[in-house]
């Protein structure tokens, strides 16, 4: 046992010191000599090749991984594969790890589910190294120390995540200061627009056009009204509510609490309702929801100029891709040709691409007519954090995957690239938008990155994160909803009704 | 000889394989019925939340509070959270009562119309068997199912499909929100409570009324009674008794109805038109998982558990054979006065 470990030790050494290698032809330097020391510290003193003297001082203070190495497999807690499969994939390829030595675990089918899931299964004793949390309610996870282990343990400082947007160490750090939470991606959000449609009724021709006929919410309305005017019907700016409101919900200018927990209204509560009870009123939004496939119609018979998404909602068979139409789906079938079905019993699909491995559209009207453009205020929507679970027994290989997709900007752009992710590095980004090096059939101009590195620049989520938030942010977006619908009838009954609801969020004060 | 034969049978006794077999149900019971029926009972006095304070600080689950969470919802109280609390437990009671009384009515009435036509003899209806199977089915099915079916029925999307027809014929200009509107979406669950309840209550009313001794429908003929006649001296009266178990079962069903007003929303909100009592209490342990205040749930349980058997004593109430009433007392009263004349016979006779 002890011989195979040290062996896998050597092996895993070697590998990275190779990828290091490979790319120290490359122009970026500073991160890859970290990767071979980190390496010797668990190997105690195996060849680890050139790049170590320039190094040791930098990691004089780097923590030791204090989990174990004692698991032979890498379980990783999730509720979807859409984004681990792929990473495995990448992890694999890029290091010497072999497939099976990394596993998802299946938690509940979608965020919801796993919030509730994690703490259950954890309170049995299946293996669990990493796990995925999400952003609206990793601080459940994070403030616990029965559930996550700071990243410390994993061998990570703070230092190392100097390269990630602030606002994902914002979010991934607990009430204690503790980070706890590593992301891999960014998720920026931006408006996508028909292209074909703005043209024919607003006369827009490129996306900087566009972008100043939605620079701002005054402009976006003044947009809206002509747009129907001069469409001569009623057709919408935005999407959904459910869009406008994951705009919003990132521009608060404070807290939703004060420092001794005291829920607070202010003016942006009136202004986000009163807008949003115009733009539905006037048709400005759709009345649809989202989620639903109404959601993906209204992009196809002009019902709406266009969308809020953000960087997840662009990958081929995602949301933009379905409101273009979405792409020809097929069974999923396992080795022996049977359909795959999930845990439900559903059937799994899969895109069905061409021989020559592009997907085929089906609506090939609409299909690549969308483009992007920053929209009226930097926002982002959701995203996914690792955290270790105290019970990890992988220590170094844990430290490794967590490091190829959150600390290593090589491994990192292979990712992006991989996966059309928009990672949570600036440099890395910065590197493809000007390598032009991305390439997305959905949108006309072929690439998002460059807008949405932008926009990713804008978010800032210092001193505005509480724990309460998830709720409270649930409880006022029902209140407004059904202000807007006209199931309250004014703004200060749904004020009262917004308070009744959040007090009941335990420990959370409301006067 | 005899003696062997008494030694043989006391030495057999199979009571203890009895009590083998029909062990693993008391278990079971004990376990999963019993115990948490109890343990409902003694949480409705503790408090809320894992280690703190829904709104009086410092009570946890593990804290008596006695009767403060009794308080909270039936009377409310001096804070936000108390009033709130109290607010939406009676909204969600009147939902309950009005979504139940709305789909009972109707129910009753159609199922006893269809048990009355598939029961009678004169009625040559083609095909009975196959209506039976056929208005039995929705009952079936899982309730998941039929919420998802009548979303993309009458959903609020302009895309459903009652929308689009109207849309279409122009009766609308644009879609209407028929699963968030008070009236409609309270119409859409009562309508789906009957549509999947009615064959089942028809097939009990039809058990009912084939228990009816079938001379008296015959002799009923005999004497030219026409069929408004027979159902109302003869079928009605006689079916009393299964219309009472029906209301009673009903009744007990409809307060605590859940799965179809639940699953009948899109996205995360809970339409709080069609929001019941059951929805309340599970509302309170659940959705906040890592603070659950099963204090509140437990104490709504308990307090469904009353109304319940309040009303259904008050069923019984009413329905109480008056006729056997009336002959009890007058048997009581005839055997005193028995009694009273042979205590006067007697003085007279000494």
């Amino acid at each position: 046992m002890n011989k195979l470990k040290k062996s896998l030790a050597l092996i895993a050494t070697l590998a990275i010191a190779s990828t290091a290698l490979v790319a120290c032809g490359g122009s970026s330097s500073s991160d890859k000599p970290a990767d071979t020391t980190k390496a010797s510290d668990t190997t105690k003193g195996s060849e680890t090749g050139e790049g170590n003297t320039t190094t040791t001082a930098a990691n004089a203070e780097a923590p030791k991984i204090e989990f174990p190495d004692t698991g032979d497999k890498l379980s990783i807690l999730s509720w979807t594969g859409d984004d681990l499969n792929v990473m495995i994939d990448c992890f694999t390829k890029n290091t010497d790890y072999k497939t099976d030595q990394v596993v998802w675990v299946p938690v509940g089918t979608n965020g919801g589910e796993a919030r509730e899931k994690y703490a259950t299964y954890f309170a049995g004793d299946g293996d669990a190294d990493l796990l995925f949390l999400e952003a609206d309610w990793i601080l459940d996870y994070i403030d616990n120390d029965e559930y996550t282990a700071p990243l410390s343990k994993l061998g990570f400082t703070n230092d190392d995540f100097k390269g990630c947007y602030k606002y994902t160490v914002d979010i991934g750090t607990n009430q204690a200061g503790v980070l706890k939470g590593a992301t891999w991606q960014c998720t920026p959000g931006a408006y996508f627009y028909r292209t074909d449609m703005a043209e024919k009724y607003l006369g827009v021709k490129t996306q900087s056009e566009m972008q100043d006929k939605v620079k701002d919410w005054d402009t976006f309305t003044a947009t809206a009204k002509e747009l129907q005017e001069k469409a001569g019907k009623k057709i919408a700016m935005a999407d959904t509510l459910g869009g406008m409101w994951q705009v919003w919900q990132y521009n608060r200018s404070q807290a939703w609490t004060d420092k001794d927990d005291n829920l607070v209204i202010d003016d942006y509560c009136k202004k986000y309702a009163e807008l949003a009870k115009e733009y539905y009123d006037k048709g400005y939004v759709t009345k649809e929801d989202q989620w639903q496939n109404g959601w993906y119609q209204i992009g196809q018979d002009e019902s709406t100029l266009g969308y809020f998404f953000c960087t997840w909602c662009l990958g081929t068979g995602s949301m933009l891709s379905n409101a273009e139409g979405g792409v020809k789906m097929k069974d999923k079938l396992d080795e022996n040709g049977n359909p795959m079905k999930d845990e439900k019993g559903n059937k799994i699909q899969e895109i069905d691409f061409t021989e020559d491995g592009k997907v085929q559209p089906l609506n090939k009207d609409i299909w690549g007519k969308y483009d992007i453009c920053n929209g009226p205020s930097g926002w982002a929507w959701g995203g996914t954090w690792f955290a270790a679970s105290p019970k990890c027994d992988n220590g170094t290989l844990a430290h490794d995957f967590v490091k190829f997709f959150t600390v290593d900007p090589v491994t990192m752009e292979k990712y992006a690239l991989q996966k059309s992710e928009f990672v949570n590095s600036p440099t890395v980004m910065k590197k493809i938008v000007d390598d032009k090096s991305n390439h997305n059939e959905l949108l006309a101009s072929g690439d998002q990155f460059a807008i949405l590195y932008d926009a990713a620049s804008k978010i800032d989520m210092t001193g505005k994160i509480t724990k309460f938030d998830s709720q409270i942010k649930n409880e006022f977006n029902d209140a407004v909803t059904k202000f807007v619908k006209g199931d309250i009838k004014d703004y200060d009954a749904m004020i009262e009704q917004f308070k009744d609801k959040a007090s009941k969020i335990a420990g959370l004060h409301v006067d | 000889m005899a003696t062997a034969a008494q030694r043989r049978i006391k030495s057999v006794s199979y009571a203890k394989y009895g009590y083998i077999f029909t062990a693993p149900f008391f278990i079971v019971y004990f376990i999963f019925m019993l115990y948490p029926l109890i343990q409902t009972f003694i949480l409705a006095f503790y408090g809320n939340g894992e280690s703190n304070k829904l709104h009086e600080a410092g009570t946890c689950i593990h804290n008596f509070v006695g009767t403060s969470n009794f308080r909270a919802i039936l009377l409310g109280g001096e804070d936000r959270a108390s009033r709130a609390i109290h607010k939406e437990f009676f909204h969600y009671f009147g939902n309950t009562l009005i979504i139940w009384i709305g789909n009972f009515i109707p129910q009753i009435c159609l199922s006893l119309l269809l048990a009355v036509w598939f029961t009678d003899l004169r009625v040559k209806m083609p095909g009975k068997g196959f209506f039976k199977v056929v208005m039995y089915m929705p009952n079936i099915i899982t309730a998941a199912s039929v919420a998802a079916l009548f979303m993309s029925l009458c959903g609020n999307s302009k895309y459903s499909v009652l929308n689009n027809f109207l849309l279409n014929h122009n009766y609308i200009d644009e879609a209407v929100q028929f699963a968030t509107n008070k009236w409609s979406s309270r119409i859409i669950v009562m309508f789906i409570q009957i549509w999947m309840w009615f064959g089942n209550t028809m097939i009990m009313l039809m058990s009912g009324i084939q228990g009816i001794n079938e001379s008296l429908f015959e002799a009923a003929e005999i004497d030219g009674a026409n069929s408004r006649q027979t159902f109302w001296r003869i079928t009605f009266p006689l079916l009393k008794t299964i219309m009472v178990y029906t209301l009673l079962t009903s009744m007990i069903g409809g307060l605590q109805m859940f799965d179809i007003p639940y699953m009948f929303h899109t996205g995360n909100i809970i339409n709080e038109h069609i929001a019941t009592v059951a929805i309340f209490i599970y509302d309170f342990f659940h959705k906040d998982y890592l603070h659950p205040s099963y204090g509140y749930s437990a104490a709504a349980s308990v307090v469904l558990f009353v109304i319940t058997a309040i009303l259904g004593a008050l069923v019984f109430y009413v329905q109480r054979d008056k006729d056997a009433i009336e002959l009890r007392k007058k048997r009581k009263a005839a055997r005193k006065e028995a009694q009273r004349k042979a205590a006067r016979g007697g003085g007279l006779g000494l």
